[in-house]
């Protein structure tokens, strides 16, 4: 059987070579490889699309191995592996150190900031709508570590339903 | 003929509402369930009124409306409390609609103990005792074989507790998610057509007569805490009282918040959600479009089960005759067990 996959790559040589090595030891066989380096997503990372053949197992194999060399994976067969989460932050945003607010929901693995909107309200008080995309399934996580940040920042956290 | 005797103890919007709707219907309740409706006795925080022949419910709303108490009522009987009249007037179910009191539940709590002792039945629009002491109550009307009814409590007119016991008995219900304040509704939904700041919509609606002058109960959550816990303990059977209930009001969301969040497709809401992992009142963001996006004072709520999916109701929150068609419904439910 086939599996289509979509990984994302950061640009650097020898991450294609990489990702492709363990396919063929795993007892799979690579069929198609889409990689363009000049398109890059707005993280800056490159989505690279193959194709392999295989047993099931074996396939299933391979992603595995992905997951342990922290490949990330954005869609298998067609099915995205993804999601976008929004939340929303009111309070002293900017001077309860809004780089330790941003690192500490990217060290959750699987899970990236990819904005951070904020908006200043005249007063000292901002308004911030942060854009998160992580692995499905891990909203709960995401939430209770925000949940977290804001009790220990004062912040006023608006969360998606 | 059957005759149910009714007692209404507190005539603000409520009582009143009851009464005027009571005047309406009670040809409509004769024919139907071959029920007389008579209303024996009223009372407000300073006057009361007892008559066992009946009293007028139009002349009783007239002249509440007039003085503001009862006291040139014909059958006027001026000092009897609401204590004073359960304990001596012969009736059949207590309309209990006394303010809302969430320090201790008073004088409601003591009010509906006394009846369902004396084995009568209770309805009430009343939050405060229910958010506060619901165990008690439900075991107190239990061991009296009396029927306690409460619908008006959550979402006025919006049909939910009934609805969800009668209408969706089939299904297991694994969470309860919905906006449960038209005051807060509307100051939302105003901050996020207008652009305007919390404090100027408040005023606003202060002056609409949306929000009262002291506002707390409605923008600080506890409105909706209490119908969230009241919906833990009837639908859900969760034992919680309220100080289990997360709660955080709208007023620190600013009119950059809301801008930001309808950048991006979301609305800000004050939502009550109500499962077996949650019991929280909190601004939350709800897409656009979605059976959230609900504008005004409306009440709306999404009811998730087994079987069902989701079902989602929708209805006017407060408002004297829209609660009191609530408490009807309860009366004639009771009437129809009899």
């Amino acid at each position: 059987m086939r599996m289509d996959l979509i990984l994302e790559l950061l640009d650097v040589p020898g991450q294609l070579v990489s990702v492709l090595e363990p396919i063929g030891g795993l007892g799979t066989n690579l069929v198609t490889v889409i990689h363009q380096r000049d398109m890059k997503n707005k993280r800056g990372m490159i989505p690279v699309q193959i194709t392999l053949e295989g047993e099931r197992n074996n396939l299933n194999k391979v992603i595995e191995k992905f997951k342990e060399l922290n490949v990330s994976i954005l869609e298998i067969d067609g099915i995205v592996q993804k999601e976008n989460i929004s939340t929303i932050l009111i309070g002293h945003i900017v001077d309860k150190d809004i780089r330790d607010t941003t690192d500490k929901i990217n060290e959750l693995k699987g899970v990236y900031v990819n904005s951070f909107d904020i908006k200043l309200d005249g007063e000292d008080k901002s308004s911030a709508l942060i854009s998160i995309e992580a692995d499905i399934g891990n909203k709960k996580l995401i939430f209770d570590r925000i949940k977290q940040i804001a009790l220990e920042k004062d912040l006023l956290m608006i969360n998606e339903v | 003929m059957k005759e149910c005797k009714i007692c209404i103890i507190g005539f603000g919007a409520v009582g009143q509402g009851v009464a005027q709707a009571i005047s309406l219907k009670k040809d409509i309740i004769k024919d139907k369930y071959n029920t007389n409706l008579k209303v024996v006795a009223v009372a407000d925080s300073s006057s009361s009124v007892v008559s066992q022949k009946g009293l007028d419910e139009e002349l009783l709303v007239e002249t509440k409306e007039l003085n503001g108490n009862l006291k040139d009522y014909p059958e006027h009987s001026g000092k009897l409390t609401g204590m004073e009249i359960l304990e001596t007037v012969d009736y059949d179910c207590l309309i209990e609609a006394t303010p809302t009191n969430i320090k201790n539940g008073e004088p409601a709590r003591s009010l509906t103990l006394k009846a369902f002792d004396d084995g009568k039945d209770v309805v009430t629009s009343n939050k405060g005792h229910l958010a506060l002491n619901f165990k008690e109550l439900m075991d107190a009307a239990d061991k009296n074989n009396v029927d306690f009814k409460f619908e008006a409590t959550v979402g006025g007119a919006m049909p939910i507790i009934n609805f969800v016991e009668e209408t969706l008995s089939s299904c297991e219900i694994e969470s309860i998610i919905g906006i449960l304040n038209g005051t807060t509704n509307y100051i939302l939904s105003r901050m996020t057509s207008e652009g305007s700041s919390y404090i100027n919509t408040l005023n606003e609606s202060q002056e609409l007569g949306i929000a009262e002058t002291d506002p707390t109960q409605d923008v600080e959550g506890i409105d909706a805490a209490c119908k969230t816990v009241i919906l833990a303990n009837a639908i859900l059977g969760i034992d919680a009282t309220y100080s289990d209930v997360e709660v955080e009001g709208i007023s620190k969301i600013t009119s950059e918040a809301i801008n930001l969040a309808k950048k991006e497709g979301y609305l800000i809401k004050l939502i009550g959600e109500v499962s077996q992992d949650a019991l929280k009142v909190s601004p939350r963001l709800v897409k656009q479009g979605s059976a959230y996006d609900l504008n005004g004072t409306l009440n709306m709520a999404t009811v998730k089960t087994d079987l069902a999916g989701d079902v989602t109701v929708v209805g006017k929150g407060a408002g004297s005759l829209e609660t009191a068609s609530a408490m009807i419904t309860d009366l004639i439910n009771i009437i129809k067990n009899k």
